[in-house]
């Protein structure tokens, strides 16, 4: 493979810093993942990308996180002649996963600030009993340990 | 070390030299360590005031009374101290015990190629440790600063958490930033669990734990010695859990866990129907599956392509070199130096201050034997000795000077 055979040419002391340098200033990725050699092959990636976005579904949106995080070259950059031919075959992985986690974390944010804001303005005294805190008391959750 | 082209020094490519990259390897395990020490730290000295609860707690599963009683017996003549310490020496040693038992069980099942039973176990286990000790911390941080958060939120984040947790710790290719955050967090819970044991329990186990790493990874009938040589014989990968530092200069194609990876969980479980009759009070303390570092030593010379002068790879308990010159430490190795400077911080800053600089310059002599050496090395004794001194030199003698100093305003 090609992309395998490059390696990256600004430093690569840290995965930050691999990160940019994976991709190559005309927009073709050398490396699938943010570990740059580390990673995963090109041939492999599209095991990976496969199985973290269909494992998301069993209410595990993280791993949709962690889809995009790792893949994140390839999310970034466009498809041009000189990248991989695996390359979009993974993408569309890469992207129907960062769509699901976007969707899903702006559901739970609502969901979580509204009842922190909303309180006991919104729900009544219904809240006391939902809230965290209080519930861990009544059920003695922290005292088994 | 490998030969490679310096980043920062103005020095020209073909004289590199160890000094080059002897830095930011040292600084990649620092790091983590430094880091999980900083978050038991924190999280003893944010949970403490809740000491009624701890207290409570350790004084349901374990053997030795909470203080006011014994500053009671003490009033009324009877050396409760002596009685502590008896039952924490026995604590430490019936642990110890259980430990080596339990890694010559790992021995056992490795013998008989029982890796993929061992791989589910210890996924079983860090699954255990995420979820449950993490949700139990996790309650603990929630009721003390009053989080406002609900339960169905809660438990999809615990979920989340701790599964994504469990495969970034066994998956072999997984971002390596969260496999290494992953494991700096279990290490951290299971610190702070440990944390939660009496004073005297704690040292005693520390202490105890370290001369039985000392035993089994130098002596030649030392369980985790044969482990490695079993490992090594057979080319094989020990599941274990083991930090491991990114590689200053990565090869293509030079995968992070092509090389062995030693045996760091260690595994108590103490039944919850405690019937056995000598170690009652002692067993019914570690009711959880803990992380423990099984040590095996590893020396193995690796026909390496392209130009690496590191040809041996070392595993060990504590430390050891994996085959691009990555620095390999144990998690038990996190677990105990967290545990030792989080009962340090149960007592004053000042202690936590000397014990991690103590716990720092052990690494720091650990590392230095290991490139001597250059074999698989102990990373506990060095550590917690100095630790336990310099806690102890702390104590007694430090704090004194420094009160009467700062209450005379000589000097802060």
């Amino acid at each position: 493979m090609e992309a395998g055979d490059d390696r990256p040419t600004a430093d690569v002391e840290s995965g930050a810093r691999l990160r940019l340098s994976a991709v190559r200033s005309g927009g073709a990725v050398t490396w699938p993942t943010v570990d740059g050699p580390l990673g995963v092959s090109w041939e492999e990636a599209e095991t990976y990308a496969r199985r973290f976005f269909l494992w998301g579904f069993a209410l595990l949106p993280l791993l949709w996180a962690v889809n995009c995080f790792y893949f994140w070259p390839v999310l970034v950059s466009k498809a041009s002649p000189s990248s991989s031919p695996h390359f979009s075959r993974i993408r569309p992985y890469v992207v129907w996963s960062s769509i699901g986690f976007l969707i899903f974390a702006v559901l739970l944010t609502a969901w979580a600030l509204t009842f922190a804001i909303g309180g006991e303005h919104l729900f009544g005294p219904m809240w006391k009993d939902l809230v965290m805190y209080n519930l861990a008391d009544k059920l003695q959750l922290t005292g088994w340990m | 070390m490998d030969d490679r082209s310096t980043d920062s020094d103005p020095v020209t490519a073909s004289e590199s030299s160890i000094l080059d990259t002897l830095g930011e390897d040292v600084i990649r395990i620092v790091s983590p360590v430094s880091l999980c020490m900083l978050l038991v730290v924190l999280l003893v000295s944010s949970l403490s005031s809740t000491n009624d609860l701890s207290s409570s707690i350790s004084s349901l599963f374990l053997s030795s009374p909470p203080t006011s009683f014994s500053s009671l017996n003490l009033l009324l003549g009877s050396d409760s101290t002596w009685e502590e310490i008896k039952s924490a020496l026995i604590t430490a040693l019936s642990f110890v015990v259980v430990v080596t038992l339990l890694t010559f069980l790992l021995v056992l099942l490795f013998y008989f190629r029982c890796t993929n039973f061992l791989r589910i176990y210890m996924g079983i286990s860090s699954l255990f440790v995420l979820s449950f000790l993490g949700g139990f911390i996790s309650l603990l941080l929630i009721s003390h600063f009053k989080v406002p958060i609900d339960p169905l939120t809660f438990g999809i984040l615990l979920f989340n958490l701790s599964v994504v947790g469990v495969f970034a710790v066994f998956m072999s290719k997984f971002p390596i930033s969260m496999n290494q955050g992953y494991l700096v967090a279990i290490g951290v819970l299971t610190a702070y669990w440990f944390t939660m044991l009496p004073e005297w329990t704690t040292w005693a186990l520390l202490i105890a734990m370290s001369l039985y790493d000392l035993a089994a990874v130098l002596l030649p009938v030392g369980p985790l010695r044969l482990l490695v040589e079993l490992a090594m014989s057979r080319n094989e990968e020990i599941p274990a859990l083991v930090y491991e530092a990114r590689p200053v200069d990565p090869q293509p194609g030079d995968r992070v866990r092509v090389w062995r990876e030693r045996t760091d969980v260690v595994r108590i479980e103490a039944t919850e129907n405690s019937t056995n009759s000598a170690n009652v009070q002692t067993i019914q303390e570690t009711r959880l599956a803990v992380s423990e570092e099984i040590t095996a030593p590893l020396i193995e010379p690796f026909p390496q392509t392209g130009d690496r002068h590191l040809n041996t790879e070392e595993e060990d308990d504590g430390i050891g070199l994996g085959s691009s010159g990555a620095i390999k430490l144990g998690l038990g190795d996190f677990i105990f130096y967290s545990v030792l400077v989080g009962r340090a911080a149960m007592y004053d800053y000042m202690t936590v201050y000397a014990c991690y600089l103590a716990i720092m310059a052990g690494l720091g002599v650990t590392l230095l034997l290991l490139a001597v050496y250059r074999k698989a090395l102990p990373a506990l004794p060095v550590s917690i000795m100095l630790g336990v001194v310099f806690y102890l030199l702390t104590r007694v003698l430090l704090e004194v000077f420094v009160v009467q100093c700062s209450s005379n305003l000589l000097m802060f």
